[in-house]
């Protein structure tokens, strides 16, 4: 218990610490589309599966329970359009055997009720790709990749809409972003040190590395692998950093951004080289688990790391999205560990089902009439601000991910929380709970909201 | 031509493998050969101290194996566990007493039922299992914070102890007697048990484990710096400390194995456990103690690779890494799965510097010497080698 009070200090902290009381509940940041018709007595079911147990289950596993409080929260506001909303999930942990066999078990059982469906990974979007379209089901995820979203050739939109931008044109978009600030990059050479895998090495495409080879950014083509098992990747940025880097990027997610910032403080080079990495290394998870090596200037080895940050953040907390998501968070008294990407984006993700649902809805005059082709043709013509602008969701002219984006940047607050600390002495620190002093990872955006280059070829 | 080939088959199939490795010791050397020293020595070490873990890994598997022949898929999970119950002790300054002494005597209930659950029918045992109780509990929840060490070793030497014996006594011992292989697929079925458990227990969520810390920085200890070969070398003080805890533990096993009475029932239970028994062997509390045993070793892993990158359901893999290391030193050879540790850290290291970009180091590497060492040694480096006459 006092571990999570500590951990819930955090959020307080990072929360603004809102006063929460019954009179001052804050208002659903979005207005959604007014009813056409009446659900009273129907359900509407949020479908999801996918790796809450698996190598990618810490930072997955949030998804339940933003999806729950979601689903509880519309349920004691009187549903949507008088229906019932609930969500039907299964885990996959992270077995593409048992996503196929998930997939099987959602289609025979609920037949033409599964209209849309939530997915959480690249590689279950490239395992259902053909078969989504083949069964007209439309699926909503956050960042897929460019097979599961493109085809094999990058040139055929399928029936998965993703969130994010692709990974490779967040690369591109970071790459434009140094280009664009030669006083923090100077004689910029990135190289990738990154997990394996479709998501690990999305970027490394030569078509990512001549875009920004045009724009005076070089990208090393040798990418520099390690496993999330691993315990030591010296070699590794060692490697990178003898063939000339001086920006290292990763697709990796907690203990991999946290492991390589240690690494180069290890190395006494914390100052010399850059880290950055796509959306994922912006997550809580890395604020923390960065603290476990200091710099010399005593401040945690992750501070400083930039980043892809192409929806809004827990610290941003002028806008109603986040104070909302933030308030259901406490409310619900969720534990500190899954105040997450996850949690934040699923949020947006049952808003944005259940927007698309009641224009479906609203189109054909009734929940079973809604097909897969009435929900995809409503997905494509929103241009919709997801909980009034945590994101966008807008998927015109082919598009299936997400084309905006920003570069943000991983700090610690200070003492006052108005900004990022210059050091320990000005820094916000908190008890740990076990004798230890924790400080408070903070996201500061260093671009707005802008679009991503196409690179997908 | 062909008689030439029929006569000298053999060491013609040696002259290959020769070739086969002079070649890749070349390619190696080319490889290498635009390098600083400084790297290569950077890479021995990171490569000697990483396989440190993976030896203390591979001695639970082989302990196991020793003892029962059983091959167990479910010591990663229990590294998992040992860290998740580490962890909970070591990170919570107000310990439950209720928590810590149901666990407590969970665990003397196992150890005193390990003969017969009559046992408890005697006062003299209930006795020890009270005061074995109140003495775990008490070691579990003494002081406050500054007493984490204690709490969290005691408990997770508690829960280690609890894990190993419940798997023996509901998982393994029902099978003494029955083929080898039923027994192995049980690990698997533990294995996905144990996950299960975890995932309930901890979530599934990355904890922070903060054991290799310095007080007076807050931060991991800073990495020995050694300057030589015109280059900086790193040292990490976190893998150094596992590489000690290995090299003792296999010390310790050595001499346990060699000249315990208990270790030498245990290698007479792995050859033949129906003959050790009718020469009046206790076979079950031989298992037992090997299973809380192996526990205890998996735990001691679980933590000191949580404490390197992080407490997570992914330490479990480490345990599929360490399988090349367990198979090369060989299935019941204590000074084999340090060796064999070592040489698969070394070479991952290797294959790292010299391809990193395909995965050389960690997929293509490993398991090129194993299948040279297995062919020359099918037995391992330092396996048993067994002679079946028929």
């Amino acid at each position: 218990m006092k571990k999570l009070s500590v951990l819930l200090t955090i959020l307080l902290v990072i929360g603004g610490i809102l006063p929460l009381t019954a009179q001052d509940m804050l208002p659903y940041p979005s207005e959604m589309t007014e009813c056409e018709v009446d659900l009273t007595g129907e359900t509407i079911n949020i479908f999801h599966f996918g790796d809450l147990s698996g190598p990618y289950a810490f930072i997955t596993q949030p998804i339940v329970s933003a999806v729950t409080d979601a689903v509880n929260y519309w349920n004691s506001h009187g549903g949507v359009c008088g229906a019932e909303v609930a969500q039907v999930y299964e885990d996959t942990g992270g077995s593409r055997e048992a996503a196929q066999s998930a997939y099987d078990r959602f289609t025979s059982t609920y037949g033409d009720d599964l209209d849309l469906l939530l997915l959480y990974s690249s590689d279950d979007g490239e395992l259902l790709r053909e078969q989504l379209a083949e069964d007209e089901i439309v699926s909503y995820i956050a960042a897929g990749s460019i097979e599961s979203l493109y085809g094999e050739d990058g040139q055929t939109p399928g029936w998965l809409y993703a969130s994010n931008p692709l990974y490779i044109n967040q690369f591109g978009f970071f790459c434009q972003f140094v280009a664009g600030s030669p006083e923090i990059f100077p004689d910029p050479v990135i190289a990738f040190v990154t997990w394996p895998g479709a998501f690990g090495l999305a970027g490394t495409e030569p078509a990512a590395r001549e875009y920004c080879g045009g724009l005076g950014v070089e990208v090393l083509a040798e990418p520099q692998i390690f496993l999330p098992t691993d315990t030591d990747i010296l070699t590794q940025v060692q490697n990178a950093i003898d063939g000339g880097a001086n920006i290292l990027y990763t697709n990796s997610l907690a203990t991999g951004p946290a492991l390589l910032a240690g690494t180069l403080v290890d190395l006494g080079m914390e100052d010399d080289i850059k880290l950055a990495g796509v959306n994922w290394v912006m997550d809580t998870s890395v604020g923390i688990l960065g603290q476990r090596v200091l710099k010399p200037n005593g401040l945690p080895s992750t501070d400083g790391m930039f980043g892809s940050m192409p929806f809004l953040w827990w610290t941003e907390l002028t806008h109603p999205a986040v104070q909302f998501v933030t308030q259901q968070f406490q409310l619900n008294e969720r534990g500190p560990a899954e105040q997450n990407i996850a949690y934040l984006v699923s949020w947006g993700v049952v808003d944005s089902i259940l927007e698309t649902t009641v224009r479906a809805v609203n189109a054909v005059g009734s929940l079973d009439a809604v097909s897969g082709a009435a929900i995809r043709e409503t997905a494509e013509a929103m241009d919709y601000a997801v909980l009034g602008g945590l994101y966008q969701h807008s998927f015109e002219e082919g598009m299936r991910d997400g084309k905006m984006n920003r570069v943000a940047v991983l700090k610690y607050a200070n003492n006052t929380m108005s900004g990022p600390a210059t050091g320990p002495e000005d820094a916000m620190l908190i008890d740990d709970g076990a004798g230890g002093q924790l400080f408070v990872p903070i996201v500061v955006p260093l671009t707005g909201f802008l679009e991503v280059p196409q690179l997908r070829g | 031509m062909t008689e030439f080939i029929n006569r000298n088959r053999r060491h013609l199939t040696w002259a290959l493998y020769a070739a086969a490795g002079v070649l890749l010791l070349l390619f190696i050397g080319d490889q290498l050969a635009g390098l600083k020293a400084a790297r290569i020595v950077q890479t021995l070490i990171s490569g000697l101290l990483v396989g440190g873990v993976y030896g203390l890994v591979a001695l639970g598997i082989v302990v196991i194996n020793k003892a029962s022949g059983v091959f167990n898929f479910a010591h990663g999970w229990m590294m998992v566990v040992g860290g998740m119950i580490f962890w909970s002790f070591f990170t919570v300054s107000e310990i439950s007493l209720l928590g810590a002494g149901l666990l407590a005597a969970a665990t003397m209930l196992m150890i005193l039922t390990t003969v017969s659950y009559r046992n408890l029918l005697e006062r003299r045992n209930l006795a020890i299992a009270l005061g074995g109780t109140a003495a775990l509990t008490l070691l579990m929840t003494i002081g406050g914070i500054e007493w984490r060490w204690l709490h969290a070793l005691s408990g997770t030497f508690a829960g280690a102890i609890l894990t190993g014996l419940a798997v023996e006594r509901f998982t393994i011992r029902p099978l003494i007697g029955q083929p080898l292989f039923t027994a192995v697929l049980m690990t698997l079925a533990v294995a996905e048990v144990l996950h299960g458990v975890t995932q309930i227990a901890w979530g599934t969520v990355e904890l922070n484990l903060p054991v290799f810390v310095d007080p007076e920085t807050n931060s991991r200890f800073r990495p020995i710096r050694l300057e030589a070969f015109d280059g900086l070398a790193i040292v990490r003080v976190e893998l150094v400390i596992a590489f000690i805890l290995a090299l003792v533990a296999f010390i310790g096993f050595i001499l346990f194995f060699r000249y315990t009475s208990v270790g030498l029932a245990m290698r007479a239970t792995s050859e033949d456990q129906q003959l050790a028994q009718s020469v009046g062997l206790r076979v079950r509390v031989i298992l037992a103690i090997t299973w809380a045993v192996a526990a205890f070793l998996a735990s001691i892993a679980g933590v000191l690779q949580g404490g390197a990158v992080g407490l997570s359901l992914n330490i479990s893999f480490v345990a599929l890494r360490v399988f090349p290391a367990v198979l090369l030193g060989g299935l019941e050879s204590i000074t084999g799965a340090l060796v064999g540790g070592i040489i698969i850290g070394i070479v991952e290291q290797f294959g790292t510097l010299i391809n990193s970009s395909e995965q050389a180091g960690t997929n293509l590497a490993p398991y090129v010497v194993l299948m040279l060492v297995l062919v020359i040694r099918p037995d391992g480096l330092f396996g048993e080698k067994r002679i079946e006459r028929i």
